[in-house]
This record gives C-alpha cells, sequence and structure tokens, in this order.
C-alpha cells in the first residue's frame, strides 16, 4: 500500500514536470474598455478564453465601460505604480503621461526581440506619440454616425436622412416628432454630451479644420466651439432632448431610443453590438447621416483608429510575463481575431479584416460608410483629461443658462 | 493579583507600538501629508508637486468662494439633520415597538438590519431603478394610481409625464431616503441592545406604581437610554459627513446641475475626475474639521449623564 502510494506520488510529479502549461503559467493582468455593455464585449472574452487555452496562462481581466472616470482610473494607476500588465487604451493626448514616463514600451523595443511583432499593421496607421515613437498596436477603429430608430420615423411620417440631410430639414422633422409624442433626439447631456458636441462643432467648422484647438478664447476655432454648443443649446431649449436629459444616464436614454420612444441617437460602431443584441426588431434600426450646417455635408463624419494594446514596462521587465504579454497582444490583434470584432469599422490590418455574415444594422451602417465624403478624428481626443472633463461638465451649464457657451469654452481652454 | 500582573510594564509595548506604527504610517503621515498638500499645486494622484500655491492659501481661498463647495456643505448639513431626525428617531421607535413584542421580536431584528449588510453600491443600483424616469418601481405605481398625466396623441400613442425623481424639486428626497433607509438597522440593533440592558425589575416596580404604557416609556424607558441614545447620536453625526458610496451611484458628480454635491462627493469628484489632488484635499481637511468640531458639539450637547 505504501508502496504503491509512493509510486504514485512520484507519477504525478514527473506528470507535472512534464506538462510546460503549467508549470510555466502565467497570470496577466489586462484591462481595456470591453467591458459593460461595449459591442464587442463577447467578442474579446472568447479571445481571451482562446488565448487562455492555447498558452495556459490566466488573464485577470479589468475590462470596463470607457468614460471620463474610466479614464482617469487609469492614468491613476500608472501614477500609483498599480497598472496592469497589458492595457487596451486610447492612443492620443490621453496616453500622453503614461508614455512620457516611460511606462510602456515602445513597438521598436518590442521588436528588436520579437521581430514579427504587430507585422500584421500598416506602421502609416500605428499612432505616434509626442516623441516620435509608436507604443500601441491598434484594434479596430470606429465611427460615430447617427442611428435612427425607422418605426418612430416612419409613424412620425419623417424621412430616413440621407446624405444631404441638412439642418432646416432636421429641425423641421424634430418638431413633427415631438409633435407626435415621441422624443426627437436621445441623449444624456449630463453624461454624454461629446457626441452632440463633436458633430455641432464640425457644422459651425469645416472636416479640414476640425482637429484645430482653440489657443485662447476669442479665436476662430473658440468661437466654433462656442456656436456649436449654442447649437445644442438651441435643441435643449426646443424640448428636443429627453425632458430628463440633465438627469439620465446614457442606457437610460439608448434604452428610450431601442424601446421606440426617441428618433434619433448619434452614437459609435460599438453601439451596433448593443442594439444587435437588445433590439426587439433589429429591422426598426438604421445607421443614417447627422445633419450637415454650413460647409458642413451631412456625409462627413467622425472617425479613425483612437485605441491599441500597450505593454507596460512593469510587465515587460517582469521575465516571467514579458513573453505572455506578447502572445496576448498578438494574438488578441491577429487578422483571425479582428476579424470577429470589425463590421464596418476601419482597421490597420495589413491584409484588411474579413468579417463575415452582417445583420441588417451592420449591412446599414457598411451602406452608410459607403457614402462617407470625408472623416475626421475626434477633437475632444485632443483635450487633457481636466479639459475635457471641465467642458462636457459645463454643457448643462450652458444649454440651462447658468454660464454662456464662450465663458465654457474658456474655462476649458484655461486648462489644456 | 492584578497589579502583580501589570508591574511589569515593558511587555506591554510589545503590543502597543505595532497598533501605534500602523496607525502611523496609514493614518496620522497621510493626515499631515494631506494637509502639506493643500499648499502645493498637484495635477494628478502620484505626480509630484508643480510648486507651491501662490498665494500659498489659494486653496484655502476658494473653498470660501467655491459654489459648488457651498451647495456640498449645505446638503452634507441637511444630511447630518435627516441623520439625526429620521435615522436615530425611526430607529429609537422601531426598537421601542419590538422590544414591546413578545413573539417574533429576532424576526424584526433581522429584517431591519439586513440593509447594513448589503453594499451600497448594490443598493444604489436597486434605488435607481426603484426611481427610474421611465418605467421605474415608484413612478409605475404612481401611473397606475392615476397620479401621472397621460395624453392621448391623435396618433393614438399614449404619452406619460412620468415624474423626474432626480430633478432639482425631488433630488434631495431620492438622495436622502436610501441613506436613511440603510442605516435605520444599525441604530435599531444598538438601541435594541441598549433596552436590553435596562434590568426588568425596574419596569415591575413600575408597573406595581400604576406606570404602562407610554408613561413607562416616558419616565423609564427613555431616561435609561439615554446613554445609548447619545452615543448614537454621535455616531449619527460623524457618519453623515462621510457618506459617499450611495449618492456618488446614484447621482454621479453632482447631479442635477450641481446642486447634489456632499463634501464627500465633491471631494471624490475633485481629486479623482478633475485631478486637483490640492484642492481635493483641502476639502478632505474641511471634512475632518467639520467632523472633529461637530462630534465635540454633540458629546456636549448630547453628554452622557454620569448617573445611568
Amino acid at each position: 500500500m505504501k508502496k504503491a502510494f509512493v509510486l504514485l506520488l512520484a507519477l504525478v510529479m514527473v506528470m507535472s514536470l512534464a506538462s510546460p502549461a503549467f508549470a510555466d503559467s502565467v497570470t496577466l493582468n489586462v484591462v481595456t474598455s470591453y467591458g459593460g455593455d461595449d459591442g464587442n464585449r463577447g467578442n474579446f472574452e472568447a479571445a481571451v478564453k482562446a488565448y487562455e487555452n492555447s498558452t495556459g496562462n490566466k488573464v485577470n481581466d479589468g475590462s470596463a465601460t470607457s468614460n471620463e472616470e474610466w479614464k482617469a482610473k487609469v492614468l491613476t494607476d500608472f501614477e500609483t505604480g498599480s497598472e496592469p500588465d497589458v492595457l487596451f487604451y486610447f492612443t492620443n493626448a490621453d496616453a500622453e503621461p503614461f508614455i512620457s514616463a516611460g511606462k510602456v514600451v515602445s513597438i521598436d523595443e518590442i521588436r528588436a526581440e520579437y521581430p514579427d511583432y504587430a507585422t500584421n499593421m500598416k506602421s502609416s496607421m500605428m499612432a505616434v506619440a509626442a516623441d516620435g515613437k509608436q507604443y500601441s498596436v491598434p484594434s479596430s477603429g470606429y465611427w460615430e454616425n447617427m442611428f435612427v430608430n425607422k418605426a418612430v420615423l416612419e409613424d412620425c411620417g419623417v424621412a430616413v436622412p440621407g446624405p444631404d440631410y441638412t439642418w432646416d430639414q432636421f429641425l423641421a422633422d424634430c418638431a413633427v416628432i415631438k409633435e407626435a409624442g415621441y422624443t426627437p433626439i436621445a441623449c444624456s447631456l449630463v453624461e454624454v454630451p461629446h457626441y452632440w458636441f463633436e458633430f455641432m462643432v464640425m457644422n459651425n467648422g469645416t472636416v479640414a479644420n476640425h482637429l484645430d484647438l482653440p489657443q485662447n478664447a476669442d479665436d476662430a476655432v473658440a468661437e466654433k466651439w462656442a456656436a456649436g454648443l449654442n447649437d445644442i443649446k438651441a435643441l435643449y431649449e426646443a424640448g428636443f432632448f429627453p425632458a430628463n436629459t440633465l438627469t439620465a444616464s446614457d442606457a437610460e436614454t439608448v434604452e428610450l431610443f431601442n424601446s421606440g420612444d426617441a428618433a434619433f441617437l448619434i452614437d459609435g460602431s460599438w453601439k451596433v453590438g448593443y442594439f444587435t443584441a437588445n433590439a426587439a426588431d433589429l429591422n426598426d434600426f438604421a445607421i443614417a447621416f447627422v445633419p450637415g450646417k454650413g460647409e458642413r455635408s451631412a456625409s462627413e463624419a467622425i472617425g479613425g483608429i483612437s485605441m491599441g494594446y500597450f505593454i507596460t514596462r512593469k510587465a515587460w521587465e517582469d521575465p516571467a510575463k514579458r513573453e505572455a504579454a506578447v502572445a496576448f497582444v498578438s494574438q488578441l490583434t491577429s487578422d483571425e481575431v479582428l476579424s470577429t470584432f470589425v463590421t464596418t469599422e476601419v482597421t490597420a490590418l495589413v491584409n484588411g479584416a474579413s468579417p463575415e455574415g452582417l445583420n441588417v444594422l451592420q449591412q446599414s451602417a457598411a451602406e452608410a460608410n459607403g457614402k462617407i465624403t470625408a472623416i475626421a478624428g475626434a477633437v475632444q481626443d485632443s483635450l487633457t483629461a481636466e479639459a475635457r472633463g471641465d467642458l462636457f461638465a459645463n454643457v448643462q451649464n450652458v444649454v440651462t443658462g447658468k454660464m454662456t457657451a464662450e465663458e465654457a469654452v474658456a474655462s476649458a481652454i484655461a486648462l489644456n | 493579583m492584578n497589579s502583580m500582573i501589570y508591574k511589569k510594564k515593558s511587555p506591554l509595548l510589545l503590543f502597543l507600538v505595532p497598533a501605534f506604527a500602523f496607525l502611523f504610517v496609514f493614518l496620522y503621515y497621510p493626515f499631515f501629508q494631506n494637509i502639506f498638500n493643500t499648499f502645493l499645486k498637484i495635477g494628478g494622484l502620484g505626480r509630484a508637486p508643480e510648486g507651491v500655491n501662490t498665494p500659498w492659501y489659494e486653496n484655502y481661498q476658494r473653498l470660501l468662494e467655491d459654489p459648488y463647495m457651498r451647495v456640498a456643505m449645505k446638503n452634507t448639513l441637511i444630511l447630518i439633520i435627516c441623520t439625526v431626525v429620521f435615522q436615530v428617531g425611526i430607529a429609537l421607535i422601531l426598537a421601542l415597538l419590538v422590544d414591546t413584542i413578545r413573539v417574533g421580536a429576532q424576526f424584526f431584528r433581522t429584517v431591519y438590519f439586513f440593509p447594513i449588510v448589503i453594499s451600497a453600491t448594490a443598493l444604489g443600483l436597486m434605488f435607481n431603478l426603484i426611481f427610474l424616469y421611465k418605467g421605474g418601481m415608484v413612478n409605475q405605481m404612481l401611473l397606475s394610481l392615476g397620479k401621472l398625466p397621460v395624453e392621448i396623441k391623435p396618433s393614438g400613442k399614449m404619452i406619460v409625464q412620468w415624474l423626474d425623481w432626480k430633478d432639482q424639486a425631488h433630488f434631495l428626497f431620492t438622495m436622502l431616503l436610501p441613506v436613511m433607509w440603510q442605516y435605520v438597522g444599525f441604530y435599531f440593533v444598538i438601541l435594541v441592545t441598549g433596552l436590553n440592558n435596562i434590568p426588568e425589575d425596574v419596569y415591575e416596580a413600575a408597573a406595581l406604581d400604576g406606570a404602562d404604557g407610554w408613561k413607562r416609556t416616558q419616565f423609564i424607558t427613555l431616561p435609561l437610554l439615554r446613554n445609548v441614545l447619545c452615543t448614537c447620536l454621535v455616531l449619527a453625526i460623524t457618519g453623515a459627513l462621510k457618506v459617499f458610496d450611495l449618492p456618488w451611484v446614484m447621482f454621479g458628480a453632482g447631479m442635477p446641475e450641481n446642486r447634489g454635491w456632499l463634501t464627500g462627493t465633491y471631494m471624490y469628484d475633485q481629486t479623482f475626475n478633475k485631478m486637483n489632488v490640492d484642492y481635493g484635499s483641502t476639502i478632505a481637511v474641511l471634512i475632518v474639521v467639520l467632523g472633529v468640531v461637530l462630534s465635540n458639539i454633540a458629546n456636549r450637547v448630547f453628554r452622557p449623564s454620569e448617573d445611568l
């Protein structure tokens, strides 16, 4: 009996030594924005599972919904030394604090040891930091445009907006929709005013100068921003936003749109997945165009690639985690995995993505994107977190008349 | 015998020093560092200070001029008053009622204490659903009772004017109710324990003298419960100053229209969202000062009787 036990123990020990998956198992701490109701949450979780199964490593998934609070938390984690091993984050000015602090590793440094790292990406489409280096491997891009509830529009006798949709037509349509008892625009001005801000700023300028930042409170860009805020105020005063737009969450107003009580919603490509999962009838929804004003045509939109995977210095300098982190990013940004994330979004893949089986809403998005004539990134991404937080927190003060649009812009500029 | 045990004092240090060191590192050092930070310019947690503010008392000056800080102070004082009146008041009534029943007392103790064990975040999400604008529990009840205006459009669409429980007219009620509800059970348990400590023979003697019902409560129970009540009031006042999680989950950054700030939520927003670490530190100092001052006042006003 004793001999048999010793033999069994020896067998277990030999087997555990022979199993590299267990012997080399590493736990990676990963933070991404694929949490909450992100349309790609399921795809991300499936990709993580596949990585765990193929490598034997474990992933501590700290994903959450991307908003200003999440961005602040990520930056705080870097500043307090509790950053993750791999981070999926914005590649613009938001990333500069931890890039300039040397807390993430550049692509060149990684390629010195892993020459094949991110070679499936077009270098020209990878974000370049202020120091001229590339740090992140891009995932799928994004677009922002107008979602419409076709059932509501039909009930009100309003046509689905086309690429030549004008601001005056939009105001007239909103009045008709309101009169019919529906909410024209689903938007929480207290939580996500930035979608409307971007398009209203572009409506008072052009797609070419959309990314210009105001240098002082009196320059032309500041005037353009103030005019955009005043357009939002005009919509608020006309009663086109939900009655509780200053107290509602984004989730509440999206649900208002989803349940057939609101007609228009400006949101991003990530919301397609939400409606695919939650709409009672996907045929009721379509992707249309944000009304154009002045020099901007409705066929000009917001979009680009704004996020990517960073490997932190902490993980890179940990011999146990270095290879696991590189393998994780490589697998999550492979052609096969990215093709599951993409439906209608742009990617930086050299070979392009090959999405399959588009549903009716994704097909609608593809058709709308086919009619887009020009695209610009979101100008808010060039602001510091402090300036952006201040600007969007003051939208409610502007629409209620507690502050002028000019004062709100000046306040944000002072913090940038 | 006891004096022999404690004759050699040095071993006591072995037990006292670790606790003191822990408190020094994790409480007193950060506290004094926090006061120092209020005079510096710090643009993010963990970031090195960019220098001393000009003037050095800039944050304290801003504290006096900041309109949102005034809002936060006003709301926090309302919260303190409501805590004393409703949390301790309702807990006292419930404790007196439960103390008088013979069957089911344990059941009620468990039921009233239960909200304490639920996390504030979960409670916040639950009350968000209860007070939801469209289709929330309260609004659905009001609709079924015919208390909400309803309009039928020519197209046949029914338009309900839902009540916004988070607007300027209702936000205080919506914010305070869950906070009151959550902690009633805490004071209830303390007061029930206090009631159980009142000797039964005092009641028997009072009964012989003809005191029962309200007279028994007025002349026996409440005076003998005075010290426990004083403890509850001090705990309630200092506890109200620290309320943060539940209002934050329900109202976030000052909703509605910057009228919903509390000192705790405003400090958090300034520190973690606005990255004004030095100003957040200044608000934290104010919270500590308020806590010390108010608990001292409460201790003096509700001084426990030495006769009991």
